[in-house]
Order: structure tokens, then C-alpha cells, then sequence
């Protein structure tokens, strides 16, 4: 139960601070290759670093550089808190 | 000649490397049918001239984003003979992603190793050696921002082209090697550009490639359900993976750290930057500076430029020929139009100098994907984008700014539809040429409630804006491409001058170039149009009536005086008027005394005669001043009464006449259309021409004032025309910035009409309302101000067209 809810975490829900790793994405075409280009590789790293003030987009590190996703994008990456 | 392309990621420093090979002398242009600036220098080494082409700033070579696109067939179609990647010395991993596909075109590289500085300070060691090797190329150290490595480069170059390619570098890619192959084989395109490259896109699905080499997507689909069935593998994840893998490798091997994990700088600047309390605050602090520094600064040196443009305009019209009393030549008359027109645009260049800098600024430290993530909610449910911030608060987010500048902040926005949306909203916001007009009217009909209405005028444009860009991107734009918000938030950095001059220059360049030469175009037509046909016989014969009068009246003051030979001839009069008038035109610009005793010597020295009566010190002389004064002030009164008169026989008047059956509905007459119309070339224009029709030859009386007595207006109409100057087209120089940003003259076109139609249904129907409901002006406005404002957050809390790529497609 408790692995299941782990593996069907979204990139979104990380909390601050939180670590993870990519598990999939579901996207597909450009937008895949985009998301694959910038290094959301299955197996790579994510910190989640923080909100928006408004809460929305985040800012992520991924591939050693910071990165910022609106969270309807964020959505499309499973990640699995380590 | 050596065809070199500049290749590097995002915040590579790439451009600081290419302001380094380049100086001064670059080429701005665009890639062909598209807006992405095409920056190219030739640059001479050791005999040999080398065109180095800046190509924009790539992560990879997908077909994502326009930039992408551009390099990618800038590479394919041009000769490239040797490429320059740009790499960060301190980031290497992820740069090597972009340098692998570098290298798969199996065409010459050097790798520029840049800011090898930060790399030193961070304790990141780079075995170069070790690099070349495993890459087999050259590579160079260099710090764009200190001028190293300008000679190491120019040398690799140079070698590079000389040598042929040995062994081109190879990534293994497993399992999709036999089908690589495969494709290599089905390609029969002969080009400069190795087979595996091509191969390797094909299987990407790149459709430029596709095309290139003649395969369809239907083979390549084929391939991809073959590798997925035989191998349990997705292309595209391979290829990535592969790719970071490889990049990993040669980290590895070549680069040690001893500082991992350490907090660096940019860190803890956005700790604080991007702090939840206190972002918003920095975020108002920097936008106020900006808007302090260019233009409330701007307009301050406007002071010490105006007195150049103003004695500019002296010289032209010492140049032309000279009035005859009430008759100007019309070639005068033109002259001194085209040279107005020109000094109301050079007038704005301080402040756009300072603007572009700022922006060139913001850019390099890396502020500007900052202000995009703490905004970019806000924006995007009305359709824009976090990087709309900054161009809307050019267009005048306070008081006033101007839209040229604002639009060509655009530039940068990554989603299509959303840039567009920019674009097309930025004119709505305060242009700083409407802030006369809008005083001039609140001083005719509001002098007591003035500050109230500039916070209302000030504050509506925002909405205004926020509604037409939803209102457009979810109509005319629904279907524009839309990109994926993902944005790297650079390190900081601290930009170098040479690059910010260099870029407020290129801009301010491009300003007058393209802008200047169509407004004067415009200029011309517009005179045409205000000046003929001119004044009718029986109007003119009154107005001379009345000059001969004057002169008569002078004469016979003259002849009492012991002077009188002097001008007892008419030229002589005439003469003695321009004199007159000339001399206190430029005495205005004298400021300290020794400047004023020194145009008096000139003057004396040109007119040894006459000037003596223009300063007079015997009494016979300080009559005919006396006379002449009044008579100055006459030739004043006169020329503007048939300035007056011409605008109403004119062809725009008739135009402004036409119009009335539609116009009248707002409670515009055919002044008012006129006015607007003549305010297309500048907006200054307006609140002159407004002026010139009312001006009733009452000297000393303000336009205000003779507004405010004519009677013909309440204070109903002119919130009317307060509400059309609000909406109103942008000006010109505007449509011709949206042409060239949105490369496309149905959008400049659009931009010029929607807001005109829009304009004219507000004002009509607040004016029918606000008429039959018997409203004051006051209340119209405050009416008007609710409904948007109300609009604009009702919009906001409904859900706009969700994107293509959201979950569950």
C-alpha cells in the first residue's frame, strides 16, 4: 500500500526541500523530447527547491541547474521520493 | 572566406565570446522569415577572413522551440566549415548533451571551455587534455567577460579549418546502432553533413530532417514499433539516456570537483529574491527603479538634449526661405512640419538608450526568468506569460512608458501565443505621448478632480490589457502554438559593459532605422493631407485685409520716428519681423549671459542695420520695437487663425467630417477626428492640433481654456475622448515595431484596427449612457472603471482553455 502510494507520487506534490527520483513521464511527441532534452531522465535526480510566492510554477534542480515548471507540467513526471 | 557558427546552450556565455571574436562591428539581422536576431561578424586572423554566425542559444536540437529550429537548419543549409562550441566550464555535464550532437555532424569543432574563472573559484579542475582526447577536438580555456582567449580561439579556428576530420566522434547508442545504420544507408542526400547525424534525427522524428533526406514519418514509426517490440526500449528516452550517460562519462573522467554541495552564490540571492514574502517587494522595488531611472531619467536629459534638436531646427530654417509677412512659402512650412516631426521621435532616444540598457542588464545578471516565475500565475490566466511582465510595465505600467520598447522586449517570450498576445496588448498601456492629452483635457473639464482621474486613467489600461489579451488568446490566437513552461533559472551574473553598451546601442539603432525612416514617410503624407487645399480665396482675402491693416498702422508709427529710412520699404519690414522673431528664438536657447552678449555680437556683426532696432537703446528705436513687437504678435494671431482654417478645408478635416456620422454616437466632431487621426504619426500631435483648431487668436489664452469656453463640449464628451485615447491604436512608430516583432502585416494591421473599433464602441456606448442617465463626467468614468476592473477579476477565476499536453491526453 505504502509502495504504492510512494511510486504514484507526481513531481507536483513534492513538498519543499524533498528529494526524488524520476520514474516516468507521460507526455509524448515534442513535449517528450523537451521534457527528455532538459534531463528528466527515468533514474535521474529531482529537488524539489521551491513555490512561486504564488505557489505556481516550481522551482526544481535537476541535472545539476535550477529549473522552473508550472505545475500542470509538473504533473506529467512520476517521481519516487528517496 | 571560413564560414564559422557560434553553438552553445542557454547561459553558455556564448554571446560575451562572440562580442569578444566580433568588437564592435556586427551585423544585426533576422533568420529568414522568422523574428530570432541573426548576429554575424566577419572577423580577419592571419590573412584569412572568418564569418562568424551567433546562433541562438540551444539545449539540444529538437524540433521544441523556434531557436532550435533556426540553428538547426542554419546548420543544415549554410556551409558551416567550422563550428564553435560554446560550453560553461562550470556546468560541463549538462553542456556536453548539446557538444555530442555538435560533433555527430561530423564537421570541424573547438570547444571554448568559458567562464573558466567561475570554474576556478568553484574548485572544479578540467582535465583538457583528457577532453580533447576522448572528444577529438580542440579545446580552448577562455572568460568572455575578461577577454581571455581571444587568440587561442581565433588559432583553433584557424587550425581547424585547415585540418581534415580524422576520426568522427561516436556515442554508442546500443541496441538502436543496427537500425542507425540501417537509415544511413536508405539516405542518399549528398551534403556536408555527416549520413549518422541525419540518421539520428530521422529517428527522432525531425521532421526538417524527414524532409531533407525524403523519408516519411510512417517509416520511421514503423522502425520505433519494431525497437519497442524486439527490445522493450522508447527511441527517444534511449537517445537521451544515452546521451547523459555518455555525458557522465567524460565528467567523470575529465572533471573533478572538490567543492561539491557547497552553497553557492545564486543560492542564496534567490533565498531572498525569490523569497515568498519578500519577492513581491524586490520584484516592485526593481520595476520603480527602472521606471525612475529611464524615464523620469530620461525625461530629465531630454533637458540637455531638446536645446541640440531645438537649435537643429534654427539651423534648417535659416536655410530655407524666408516668410514675407503672413505668406510662408510652403517649402518653409514643410521643412519646419518634417523637422518638428523628427524632433518629437530623436526626443524620446535618451530615454530608450537608458531602457535598453536597463533591459541588456536584467538580462545578463539573470533577473529576468526571476520576474517570470513570481508572476507568471497571474499572467497566465489572462493567456500571457510570466515574461509579459516586463514589456507591459515598458508600455507603461505607471503614469506613462512607451510601447516601441515594450514590444521589443517581447522577443524572448518562449510560448508563441502568449508572445503574440504581448505583442498586441502592450499598446493598450500608457503611452507617455497620451499624458499631454489626457492633461489637457482634464485641465479643460476636471481641474479639481485631476489627480483622481489620472489614477483612474493610469490604473484602467492594466485591465484593459489583462482583458484584450485573454479576450485574444482565447479567440483569434486560441489556436497559436503554445510552448511547455520550463525555464532555467541561470546563475548570476554580473553583466559587462562592453556587452550592455554594446546591445542598448544595437537596439537604439535598430529604433532609428526602422522606425524613423517610416514615421517620416508618414510625416510627409500627413502634411499633404493637413495642408491642402488650403485656405479658400475669400477667407485669404480677409486675412490680408487684416495684415495690410497692421502693416499700415506700422508704417505710420515709423514715419513719427527719425529711423523711418530704415524701413520705409515693405521687404525691409518683413525683414525686420524674421529678424525679430529669429533673434528671440534663439535668445530663448541663450542661457548664461556671456551667451547672450555673444548672439548679440553675431547678430549685430549680420545685421548691422536692423538689429539695432531689435535691441533698441535710442528712443526712436525703442518705438519701432514697440511697433514691430505688435506686430509680431499679429503675424502670430493671423498665421494661426489660417493654420485654423486650413486644417478645416483640409483633406483630413473633410476626412474628420466623414466620419462624424459614425463618430457622433461617442460625441466626437470632426475636430476630434481630426485631431485623433493626425495623433496615428505621434501622439504629441494630438494635443497640437487640438490646439491649433481651437486656437481662436486670443493671444495669452491657454488651450485649455479655450477649450473649456467653446462650449461645444461637456465634460461628457470628454470622457469620451478620454475613454478613445485609452483604447486608442498605437501611434506609428508602434505599428511598425509590431510588424517587425510578429513579422507579419496582418497582425500590425489588426493592431491598428481592433483597438479603433473597440475604442469607438466604448466611448459610444458610455457616452449614450452616460447622457441619457444624466451622469456627470466624473461618475461615467468611475462607471467605466468598475465594469473593467470587475471584468478583469471576474476573467481571472475562469479557467481558461487548458493546454494540449495536460494530463489525461
Amino acid at each position: 500500500m505504502n509502495q504504492n502510494a510512494k511510486a504514484s507520487l507526481l513531481l507536483s506534490d513534492l513538498q519543499q526541500d524533498q528529494r526524488g527520483t524520476i520514474k516516468m513521464c507521460v507526455a509524448s511527441g515534442v513535449l517528450k523530447q523537451k521534457l527528455l532534452n532538459m534531463g528528466f531522465i527515468p533514474g535521474a535526480e529531482v529537488l524539489m527547491i521551491r513555490n512561486a510566492p504564488l505557489r505556481d510554477p516550481i522551482e526544481i534542480g535537476i541535472q545539476n541547474y535550477l529549473l522552473t515548471v508550472r505545475r500542470s507540467e509538473a504533473k506529467l513526471i512520476r517521481v519516487e521520493v528517496l | 572566406m571560413i564560414n564559422v557558427a557560434l553553438a552553445g546552450q542557454p547561459n553558455s556565455g556564448k554571446s560575451t565570446i562572440f562580442n569578444m571574436l566580433s568588437g564592435v562591428n556586427q551585423h544585426v539581422a533576422n533568420y529568414p522569415g522568422v523574428t530570432v536576431d541573426k548576429k554575424s561578424a566577419i572577423v580577419k586572423h592571419c590573412g584569412e577572413s572568418y564569418q562568424i554566425v551567433d546562433l541562438p542559444g540551444t539545449y539540444s536540437f529538437s524540433m521544441f522551440s523556434l531557436e532550435e529550429r533556426v540553428a538547426k537548419s542554419f546548420l543544415l543549409d549554410e556551409d558551416t566549415d567550422v563550428i564553435v562550441n560554446v560550453v560553461d566550464a562550470s556546468n560541463l555535464r549538462r553542456n556536453l548533451y548539446l557538444t555530442f550532437q555538435l560533433l555527430e555532424l561530423g564537421k570541424p569543432v573547438v570547444m571554448v571551455l568559458n567562464m573558466m574563472d567561475i570554474a576556478t573559484r568553484r574548485k572544479i579542475a578540467i582535465d583538457i587534455d583528457m577532453l580533447a582526447q576522448m572528444l577529438n577536438v580542440q579545446v580552448v580555456e577562455s572568460v568572455g567577460s575578461q577577454q581571455l582567449g581571444k587568440a587561442e580561439i581565433l588559432a583553433a579556428i584557424e587550425r581547424a579549418s585547415q585540418q581534415a576530420m580524422t576520426k568522427p566522434f561516436k556515442i554508442n547508442y546500443g541496441e538502436l546502432e543496427t537500425y542507425i545504420a540501417q537509415l544511413e544507408q536508405q539516405i542518399t542526400l549528398e551534403s556536408t553533413i555527416a549520413r549518422r547525424w541525419l540518421a539520428i534525427k530521422a529517428l527522432e522524428y525531425d521532421d526538417l530532417i524527414l524532409k531533407k533526406v525524403g523519408l516519411t514519418t510512417e517509416s520511421i514509426r514503423d522502425i520505433s514499433a519494431t525497437i519497442h517490440a524486439r527490445h522493450d526500449i522508447d527511441v527517444d528516452q534511449s537517445f537521451a539516456r544515452q546521451r547523459y550517460d555518455s555525458a557522465d562519462l567524460v565528467y567523470h573522467k575529465c572533471v573533478a570537483e572538490k567543492q561539491l554541495g557547497k552553497v553557492n552564490l545564486t543560492t542564496k540571492i534567490d533565498r531572498l529574491v525569490l523569497n515568498r514574502w519578500l519577492a513581491f517587494p524586490i520584484l516592485g522595488l526593481v520595476i520603480y527603479l527602472i521606471y525612475q531611472l529611464s524615464i523620469i531619467g530620461g525625461y530629465k536629459l531630454t533637458n540637455y538634449t531638446w536645446p541640440l534638436f531645438a537649435s537643429l531646427k534654427n539651423v534648417v530654417i535659416d536655410m530655407v526661405p524666408e516668410a514675407q509677412f503672413i505668406d510662408v512659402p510652403p517649402i518653409t512650412d514643410f521643412a519646419i512640419w518634417m523637422v518638428n516631426s523628427a524632433i518629437a521621435l530623436l526626443n524620446y532616444l535618451p530615454i530608450f538608450f537608458i531602457l535598453f540598457a536597463l533591459i541588456a542588464i536584467l538580462e545578463d545578471v539573470g533577473y529576468m526568468p526571476r520576474m517570470a516565475f513570481i508572476l507568471d500565475r497571474v499572467f497566465r490566466r489572462y493567456g500571457l506569460h510570466g515574461q509579459s511582465t516586463l514589456p507591459l510595465v515598458l508600455g507603461g505600467a505607471f503614469v506613462g512608458g512607451c510601447a516601441v520598447p515594450g514590444i521589443m522586449a517581447t522577443k524572448g517570450i518562449a510560448d508563441e501565443r502568449a508572445r503574440l498576445a504581448t505583442i498586441l496588448t502592450v499598446p493598450y498601456m500608457n503611452c507617455l505621448a497620451k499624458v499631454p492629452f489626457y492633461t489637457l483635457l482634464l485641465g479643460a473639464f476636471f481641474p479639481n478632480q485631476m489627480g483622481q482621474m489620472m489614477f483612474y486613467i493610469s490604473t484602467v489600461t492594466l485591465f484593459i490589457a489583462l482583458i484584450v489579451a485573454r479576450f485574444l488568446t482565447s479567440t483569434v490566437l486560441a489556436n497559436h502554438e503554445t510552448a511547455l513552461f520550463i525555464m532555467e533559472l541561470p546563475p548570476y551574473h554580473l553583466p559587462t559593459i562592453k556587452g550592455v553598451l554594446l546591445r542598448a546601442f544595437q537596439r537604439v539603432y535598430l529604433y532609428i532605422k526602422k522606425v524613423v525612416t517610416v514615421v517620416m514617410a508618414v510625416a510627409v503624407v500627413l502634411f499633404v493631407l493637413l495642408q491642402y487645399p488650403g485656405v479658400p480665396e475669400d477667407e485669404m482675402a480677409g486675412f490680408r485685409g487684416e495684415a495690410d491693416k497692421a502693416l499700415a498702422d506700422f508704417d505710420r508709427k515709423a514715419k513719427k520716428t527719425g529711423v523711418y529710412s530704415l524701413v520705409d520699404e515693405q521687404a525691409e519690414v518683413f525683414a525686420l519681423i524674421n529678424l525679430y522673431d529669429g533673434y528671440k528664438a534663439k535668445r530663448m536657447l541663450a542661457g548664461s549671459k556671456k551667451a547672450v552678449a555673444a548672439l548679440d555680437r553675431s547678430f549685430l556683426a549680420a545685421n548691422p542695420e536692423l538689429f539695432p532696432l531689435v535691441r533698441p537703446e535710442s528712443t526712436d528705436a525703442k518705438k519701432i520695437n514697440k511697433a514691430v513687437r505688435k506686430l509680431s504678435k499679429v503675424n502670430k494671431r493671423l498665421q494661426m487663425a489660417m493654420k485654423s482654417e486650413k486644417i478645416a478645408n483640409s483633406f483630413l478635416g473633410m476626412f474628420g467630417r466623414a466620419l462624424e456620422p459614425i463618430t457622433r454616437f461617442s460625441g466626437f466632431d470632426w475636430r476630434v477626428n481630426v485631431a485623433f487621426l493626425s495623433s496615428f504619426a505621434a501622439r504629441e500631435s494630438a494635443v497640437a492640433t487640438l490646439g491649433s483648431i481651437y486656437e481662436n487668436g486670443q493671444a495669452g489664452q491657454r488651450a485649455e481654456e479655450s477649450i473649456a469656453r467653446d462650449g461645444a463640449y461637456t465634460p461628457l464628451h470628454a470622457v469620451a475622448m478620454l475613454l478613445f485615447m485609452i483604447l486608442s491604436p498605437p501611434c506609428i512608430a508602434t505599428m511598425v515595431v509590431v510588424k517587425l516583432q510578429s513579422n507579419s502585416y496582418k497582425w500590425m494591421l489588426f493592431a491598428t484596427f481592433f483597438p479603433i473599433t473597440l475604442g469607438i464602441i466604448i466611448s459610444s456606448l458610455f457616452f449614450t449612457l452616460a447622457s441619457s442617465l444624466g451622469w456627470s463626467g466624473i461618475q461615467m468614468m468611475q462607471f467605466f472603471y468598475i465594469c473593467v476592473a470587475a471584468l478583469a477579476l471576474a476573467l481571472a477565476f475562469i479557467k481558461i482553455k487548458p493546454s494540449a499536453w495536460q494530463v489525461g491526453e
